[in-house]
């Protein structure tokens, strides 16, 4: 039975780049320049509804002064009818976060504007460890308190 | 009854005028009918605006960065597409690049130069790079796959990059490309490892040590446990003369050698330079578009 074999030549190319497949490096926010996550917020309210009172009140009196203060927070206005007022917030790695105000009172609204906007965007969790490292060690985190006396600083003073 | 003219009227009365740099705007939706996409995220403006805001630009240009977002396949190319621009960044991004790696890593050859390019600023670098911006929702592309609209999308947000810091360059000048490329680009962690390509570390290994015009690399038996049992484990370091130039394990000797022999190498090759000297950059040293601008 004959099969069908590619040149040896071809075959080492394709093993090489095989190898070379690297994954694309994902940029650190904060080593270098800083970007902010929240990139858009968009305000929904009602016109009749009592729920959306204070946050029409906000709009009215701070939500221009918001957006003057964050030039780099896209501010949307938009009404959405026979609803609850509602403040959707867009980060810059996909994700987005949904409030709702109903109810708030002045002071409540832009509490919850400063939550969004200093969201990260990613999903809450639970941060157990003290250090978060690229390149673990096996052995832990180095502790110069529990090694022995012989790897001790002092023996590098002679 | 409150509409939504009155709203913008009165949210501009409050302040004066609309802020002509803040990025705000009034959405007036059509029809109300069934909320089929409740997310409206589409690009305005506004989002050209903040996007400029995030990335610590103030372009003299308002309409470029709408300019850079804008792909070829917008609307047929019928508007201006950030083609040129990408052009232009491509060869920025090469020029500074270049110069940061060839003074960080004095011993790499250009193979694994080009490699170390290759993977880190590459096109897929680059787009993730533009997702990190927020760029990916200012976009204005069509895909040609129609109805599947990611595919391609790596791509077009790549050389949206690209054409950014074209427009960086174009509009700032060079100083102000070169710090844009150092903050944003240049600070992401270079792996040199999976790049120098090592068949046969040792032989390398062999030959380099004749160019340098040192002593024949000799590999010695440092430390070793459980040689009889089912797991030994070697540690291996390879000499030159009475100095230690890798260092390296394995379950058997052979394993323990090469992997000595690829750290020397690694060691030599991958040698970096922490604070890099970069030739000094001044505004007055290229002034192409300030000359053309002026000729005008």
């Amino acid at each position: 039975m004959a099969t069908f074999r590619l040149p040896n030549v071809l075959n080492e190319v394709i093993h090489a780049h095989k190898d070379q497949f690297i994954r694309p490096t994902k940029p650190k926010n904060g080593v270098g320049a800083f970007v902010f996550p929240c990139r858009k917020l968009v305000f929904n309210y009602c016109e009749r509804s009592g729920s959306s009172k204070s946050m029409m009140e906000y709009l009215q009196k701070e939500a221009i002064q918001f957006s003057r203060n964050n030039p780099q927070i896209e501010v949307v206005v938009q009404p959405r009818p026979s609803k609850h007022p509602i403040i959707r917030a867009f980060y810059t790695n996909g994700h987005q976060k949904t409030k709702c105000v109903r109810k708030c009172t002045t002071d409540e609204i832009p509490e919850v504007v400063k939550s969004l906007r200093d969201h990260s965007g990613h999903k809450l969790r639970k941060w157990n460890k003290y250090v978060i490292s690229d390149t673990p060690s096996v052995r832990g985190i180095y502790s110069p308190f529990h090694v022995k006396e012989v790897h001790s600083i002092t023996d590098l003073k002679d | 009854m409150f509409s939504i003219a009155r709203t913008r009227l009165a949210l501009a009365g409050r302040a004066g005028a609309l802020p002509s740099r803040a990025a705000l705007s009034t959405v007036t939706p059509r029809k109300m009918e069934k909320e089929t996409s409740p997310v409206i995220d589409n690009s305005s403006s506004t989002t050209f605006a903040a996007l400029e805001a995030r990335l610590n630009l103030q372009f003299k240009d308002r309409s470029l960065m709408e300019q850079v977002c804008t792909h070829k396949s917008y609307e047929q190319g019928r508007l201006g597409s950030n083609e040129r621009l990408e052009w232009l960044g491509k060869r920025v991004l090469n020029l500074y690049i270049g110069e940061y790696l060839f003074a960080k890593y004095p011993n790499l050859p250009v193979e694994s130069l080009q490699d170390v390019q290759h993977a880190n600023f590459g096109m897929s670098s680059l787009a993730e790079a533009g997702k990190h911006f927020g760029m990916l929702p200012a976009l204005r592309w069509t895909s040609a796959a129609g109805q599947a609209q990611s595919v391609g999308a790596t791509k077009v947000l790549g050389k949206a990059v690209q054409a950014l810091v074209g427009a960086v360059y174009q509009d700032q000048g060079p100083v102000a490309a070169r710090v844009f490329v150092q903050q944003h680009l240049l600070t992401k962690p270079v792996d040199i490892e999976t790049v120098v390509q090592m068949k046969n570390p040792k032989m390398m290994l062999v030959e380099l040590t004749k160019r340098k015009k040192l002593e024949y690399p000799v590999a010695r038996l440092m430390k070793e446990t459980g040689r009889f049992t089912s797991s030994p484990v070697f540690i291996v370091g390879v000499f030159c003369g009475t100095r230690m130039i890798g260092m390296g394990f394995g379950s058997s000797i052979k394993m323990a050698e090469h992997r000595a022999a690829k750290d020397a190498l690694l060691k030599h090759y991958g040698k970096e330079i922490k604070s890099v000297q970069l030739p000094e950059a001044d505004e007055s040293d290229l002034t192409f578009f300030k000359q053309e601008t002026e000729s005008l």
